[in-house]
């Protein structure tokens, strides 16, 4: 059987993976800032206030969306959005490209998500 | 080894599929598919294992189910007609809307998905049947059973009474068996939930035509694939939480009893982890059909395919993010409260832009007005209606305010028949002429649709005031002077509109005598399953297509024709065995001729001894129970034995084409190895949850770690880690030798590692034998999560001893080793779950 398709992209099992890697991200934000508060505010919050939560919340932010702008870089280049080239839908270019225009607009909408989830930690000042 | 891989030419040539193929072969070729895929009749009619029989079974029980479901309903609507109505009494209430919300989202929502996708699913991928049909058909046994057993106990005054979400410590301490039928009926239901599933996923990734790439697949494929994986991880929450809730209830251990150490708020969060899931995993399957219907009514492709997969993905991933949001008047900080308030916030931004897609395609395109798209519109305007609602809930202080009142009661039934119901009757009247071949009648539909849409805005928008006004939900009755009473007559006027609507629909649905169709494809769609004949048979697709379009039926113009014609792959079954094709997950290149599975009582009978173990411990007939179980697992080992990996009659076969595949297959690429992936996963998020449990009763509880109190002892946990993890090294090992053709090492390995493992577990079991579960939380969820590994064991003993009795007669030898596979990649979960209940029992007590 001919392995043309090999031969042009290597097989993008990976690149399915890579849709959910922004989406992740988020999903791991989310997962620390909630269990990071939910801990804080139990052992420490009374006695220390949450001057250190709301530090380390905009620290994770500022890695999660490193991580997402990085995803979405990457993924807007396996997109191609001008190159007019591949509009075959079954030829590979058109699998390529469109795993990663997906990636890329699960990437802006993870983006989203990780900056609403920070934006409580900027303004609630106490772990009542 | 045989070499399995794929030879002959692919993709197919123009010229290759333009060489007909002469009459008589054609005519031979049919006779044998036919034969073969034969539904049978009369009472063996009930072992078929086909997707589109069980498919139909689910479907039609679910219906009944919501039937009954929407009957408690309007008894309760009488009951608040009026004031101080003495229709109901308070008791029979409770269990009326306790069953009202459980059957409606456990034996209706949820299976209806499973129902329709394993009825539809195959169909859009030109698949024969679906990779496991058997299983399906156990599912659906499954769901029978259990189904008929909880709905059952509401007319024998024994119903759960305390609301669908079972919070305790009012259900913990109901006396009565209502809350342990809510518990084991409904965990078996989750269990055939989660093997539907595995199966839709493995289907999805494995099963598609040659030629359909991921970019491709119609877009239902895509949402099953997010609610498959969804399932996966909000399922098993609710299945952890079960065992505790029941290890409460029989035992007496205190997960959820505040005065041992307990925490009844630890049961809101694994009831909600998966009931926020479990809304979208209700609505993005019914809204995919409207993505199926959409393109057809509007005659073209449909707008933004890319920004739609983003939509189902990314609603996928934020809907694990908002389960808080029902547990807003906890006391949480009001810091946890603002990320879940968020989180509700931004899942509306994926949740929109389909429903704008689906907007954007109508208006491009020649939209012809059809029954399917009536239900679909009325739909997308109730669920914007609910969504909108939602936006409001999901701010804390907003939700403060109307928490537990008819606003929520109006906003949830919004969202879930605008988001499920209506586009689920879209669907109805859109697939009813593929799969039965007959047309509903448009005038009956019409009634049904405009007595449904208008009867619930009737019912539901004065809900809003009614919760607005202060009418709490689930009270039996109320005072006549609280400005209530018009509101809710109104409303209960409104449900018996609904309820006219759908006996309409019912009746339409099962009268005789409806037009039979006059061609294939009666609303010239585009996609794979209107490819089937006008009268319909048993095969699913005469030969299974090669594709280059999203939507074939239109950009191929000749498919159909050379599809039934033979000239395809698969067009024969001269060894009298049911096939399909498999094809790999990106490009959707054949990879292998898959046997499936026949028709077999075998699975009527697992089904039935299943629920036996789950439903008979109800009665506290716990050996009975037993022994139920036990035989339930020796028909499921008959059913693995006789009918699955078995070793094929020749090493590669011709598919069509001049393409010769394989009939075997192990590891990971085998839908097998890739349906233990996947359940394996599932697993391990019930196991996670337990952990979590640990963890959340920490912070929870100042007193988690009582003073002097007793750990698990280190080094008989030590031993049991060590013997565990020699046993898994030697299944591991066992793999390897016996590929490497050293057969007598192969099954010694496979001798000693079940003995290991029975000594692990026996003396993990030892290790905690002095603490005492049912005097505190600490010791208690110890021996849960002892409990849930030693269980692991077992099963994964019955696996070694399965692989050794595979190699002894014949089953497993160097070259057909897919079992062996499995068994393996089960051991690699099952040792990382051996670890962490270590480091959390023996460790984390000494260090935190």
């Amino acid at each position: 059987m001919s392995h043309q398709d090999q031969d042009e992209f290597r097989d993008e099992s990976v690149s399915l993976w890579r849709i959910a890697f922004a989406p992740t991200v988020w999903a791991f934000h989310f997962l620390l800032c909630y269990a990071g508060g939910a801990v804080w505010c139990a052992k420490f919050g009374a006695a220390q206030g949450v001057g250190f939560l709301r530090i380390s919340v905009l620290g994770l932010t500022v890695l999660a969306l490193a991580l997402i702008v990085w995803q979405g870089w990457r993924s807007a280049r396996q997109w191609e959005p001008h190159d007019a080239s591949a509009t075959d839908l079954h030829r590979p270019e058109s699998r390529h490209r469109f795993l990663g225009h997906a990636a890329f607009l699960l990437s802006i909408i993870s983006g989203v998500g990780v900056i609403y989830v920070a934006l409580p930690a900027l303004f609630i000042t106490s772990c009542r | 080894m045989t070499d399995r891989t794929p030879r002959g030419p692919y993709p197919p040539t123009e010229e290759m599929l333009a060489e007909p193929v002469p009459e008589e072969i054609q005519r031979a070729q049919s006779e044998r598919l036919r034969k073969v895929w034969q539904t049978k009749t009369g009472i063996r009619y009930l072992m078929s294992v086909n997707n589109s029989e069980v498919g139909k079974w689910y479907s039609l029980t679910c219906l009944a189910f919501m039937l009954v479901a929407g009957v408690l309903a309007l008894l309760m609507r009488v009951q608040l007609a009026y004031p101080q109505m003495q229709f109901l009494d308070a008791d029979r209430f409770n269990q009326f809307f306790t069953m009202h919300g459980s059957a409606m989202m456990f034996l209706f929502a949820v299976p209806l998905f499973e129902a329709m996708a394993i009825l539809i699913l195959p169909a859009f991928l030109g698949a024969r049947d679906m990779p496991f049909p058997r299983l399906s058909a156990f599912g659906y046994w499954s769901f029978l059973i259990g189904g008929i057993f909880v709905l059952g106990s509401v007319f024998f005054d024994a119903a759960p009474k305390s609301g669908w979400f079972m919070y305790p410590p009012l259900a913990t301490e109901d006396e009565g068996v209502g809350s342990d039928i809510w518990l084991l009926g409904l965990s078996f239901i989750e269990i055939a939930s989660i093997a539907a599933a595995v199966e839709l996923i493995v289907g999805v990734l494995k099963c598609r035509p040659p030629g359909m790439r991921v970019n491709m697949m119609p877009l239902y494929a895509w949402y099953v694939l997010v609610v498959g994986g969804m399932i996966l991880f909000a399922f098993p929450p609710l299945i952890a939480g079960d065992l505790l809730f029941e290890l409460e209830r029989a035992l007496d251990w205190p997960f959820f009893d505040h005065t041992r150490g307990g925490d009844p708020i630890f049961w809101q969060h694994l009831f909600w982890i998966f009931g926020h899931p479990e809304v979208y995993i209700v609505f993005l399957p019914s809204i995919a059909i409207a993505a199926m219907v959409v393109p057809t009514v509007a005659q073209r492709p449909i707008v933004g395919y890319s920004w739609i997969v983003l939509s189902a993905v990314g609603t996928g991933f934020l809907s694990f993010g908002l389960w808080v949001h029902h547990m807003f008047t906890t006391g949480l900080p009001l810091i946890s409260l603002g990320f879940f308030s968020a989180a509700s916030e931004a899942v509306v931004i994926p949740t929109g832009i389909q429903i704008f897609a689906f907007l954007a395609t109508l208006m491009v395109g020649r939209v012809t007005i059809s029954l399917p798209l009536l239900w679909i519109a009325g739909g997308l305007a109730i669920f914007t209606a609910g969504g909108l609602t939602g936006v409001m809930l999901a701010i804390a202080p907003f939700d403060w305010q109307v928490h537990d009142t008819y606003f929520v009661v109006a906003h949830l039934h919004y969202t879930l028949f605008g988001g499920m119901i209506l586009p689920v009757m879209a669907g109805v009247y859109y697939f009813f002429p593929f799969f039965t071949k007959r047309m509903l009648s448009k005038r009956l539909g019409k009634w049904a649709f405009w007595l449904i849409f208008g009867g619930f805005n009737l019912t539901f928008l004065p809900m809003h005031l009614t919760g607005l006004l202060g009418m709490p939900r689930r009270v039996f009755t109320y005072p006549g002077d609280l400005g209530w009473n018009t509101l809710n007559l109104i409303s209960t006027v409104g449900a018996f509109i609904i309820a006219m609507g759908f006996l309409i629909f019912t009746y339409d649905l099962l009268r005789p005598g409806k037009p039979r169709l006059s061609s294939r494809n009666p609303w010239r769609a585009g996609t794979l399953e209107w490819s089937d004949t006008k009268t319909g048979e048993d095969w699913g697709v005469r030969s299974i297509p090669y594709i280059t379009s999203r939507y074939p039926l239109w950009d191929q113009p000749k498919l159909v024709e050379r599809m039934d014609a033979g000239r395809y792959y698969l067009p024969d079954a001269p060894e009298g065995l049911r096939e399909t094709m498999v094809t790999s997950v990106i490009d959707a290149k054949p990879v292998q001729v898959q046997r499936v599975t026949g028709d077999a009582w075998i699975t009527l009978w697992a089904a039935g001894f299943t629920g036996g173990c789950f439903i008979l411990p109800t009665f506290h007939l716990y050996v009975p129970a037993v022994i139920s179980g036990a035989f339930a697992v020796v028909c499921i080992l008959y059913w693995l034995w006789t009918s699955t990996a078995r070793k094929p009659e020749k090493p590669m076969k011709d598919a069509g084409l001049g393409l010769s595949l394989p009939t075997y297959s192990a590891g990971p690429e085998s839908v097998g190895w890739w349906a233990m992936w996947i359940t394996m996963l599932g697993d391990s998020t019930a196991f996670a949850s337990i952990v979590f449990g640990f963890f959340f009763y920490w912070t929870s509880r100042a007193d988690f770690l009582p003073e002097g109190a007793a750990h698990a002892d280190a080094a008989l946990l030590a031993l049991s880690v060590m013997a565990l993890a020699l046993a898994w090294a030697l299944t591991y090992a066992a793999r390897h030798l016996n590929r490497a053709g050293r057969i007598a090492a192969c099954r010694a390995a496979l001798i000693a590692a079940p003995l290991l493992a029975v000594a692990g577990g026996g003396v993990m079991v030892l290790s905690v034998m002095q603490l005492a579960p049912s005097s505190h939380v600490y010791p208690a969820v110890v021996c849960a999560l002892v409990i849930w590994t030693v269980a692991h064991v077992a099963v994964g003993v019955v696996m070694q001893l399965y692989c050794l009795a595979g190699s002894a007669f014949g089953k497993i030898d160097p070259d057909h080793d897919a079992d062996l596979w499995n068994v393996t990649l089960y051991w690699h979960f099952h040792v990382l779950t051996v670890l962490v209940t270590a480091a959390i029992i023996g460790l984390a007590p000494r260090l935190l």
